[in-house]
């Protein structure tokens, strides 16, 4: 199970989903980024910290969400992956659209 | 650090069969005592993804119901090993297509990923039943 821990920040929202991110807990990641940009938020930072592990189900949903969150007229950053994170971000070429921050306050500043 | 241990789960084919499958990992890569993080995620990931794919081929070819997988977690001084078993319906995938999806793609990257951290991953039919084996050097 995973647990995700939504914060707001000035400038956006912080969302930080602790333990596995995989074809088990995605769907959670999913309905809480679209439920803050059916809110209005328009920054969405996913606070990878917390997140030890994410599988290609994880990373679809980072995916979506990114899509989603620029649709919106927004964007979503992704903070401080963890090593196993890091590895499939550049396994699948995915860091190239989800570039990592290393801080939230650097991913609020853009 | 021990050269050998050994880990047998046999579970039904669900999605929430992965969180057992992964608690089993680590249980598994504890007992082994395997210092190399790089070796344990690479591993790790491909497990979860083939175990990802089981269910999801399951699923859709004939539903859950009644259907399990097994998988078992082996090492010696060169390999860590694991072996899927599942009593589905054959797989048609042919792994030497399988390609990355492209970055803006939602899925498609669960097998890519798994060939990609493995040394070696085979699929085959025997007995009436899927073996997939994984192996990554240590």
């Amino acid at each position: 199970m995973t647990s995700i821990d939504v914060r707001e920040a000035d400038g956006g929202v912080v969302l930080a989903p602790s333990g596995r991110l995989t074809v088990v807990t995605a769907p959670q990641l999913r309905a809480a980024v679209a439920e803050r940009i059916a809110l209005g938020d328009r920054i969405i930072i996913v606070d990878l910290s917390v997140t030890d592990f994410v599988d290609s189900s994880g990373l679809g949903a980072l995916v979506s969400c990114l899509k989603s969150a620029r649709q919106a007229g927004g964007d979503l950053r992704i903070v401080a992956p963890t090593e196993q994170v890091s590895m499939v971000l550049r396994m699948t070429n995915l860091d190239r659209i989800l570039q990592p921050r290393a801080s939230v306050a650097d991913a609020l500043h853009g | 650090m021990s050269e050998s241990a050994h880990r047998v789960v046999v579970v039904p084919a669900v999605l929430d069969s992965i969180d057992v499958v992964q608690a089993e990992f680590d249980a598994w890569w504890t007992e082994l005592g395997e210092d190399s993080v790089a070796t344990r995620f690479s591993f790790e990931t491909a497990v979860v993804e083939i175990a990802t794919n089981i269910v999801e081929h399951t699923h859709r070819a004939e539903g859950t119901a009644g259907r399990e997988f097994s998988l078992e977690l082996t090492a010696d001084a060169s390999d860590v090993t694991a072996v899927f078993t599942d009593n589905g319906k054959p797989s048609d995938i042919d792994l030497s297509t399988v390609t990355m999806a492209d970055i803006d793609d939602e899925s498609g990257r669960g097998l890519a990923l798994a060939i990609a951290a493995l040394d070696t991953l085979d699929y085959r039919r025997a007995n009436g039943r899927n073996i997939w084996t994984l192996v990554c050097k240590r």
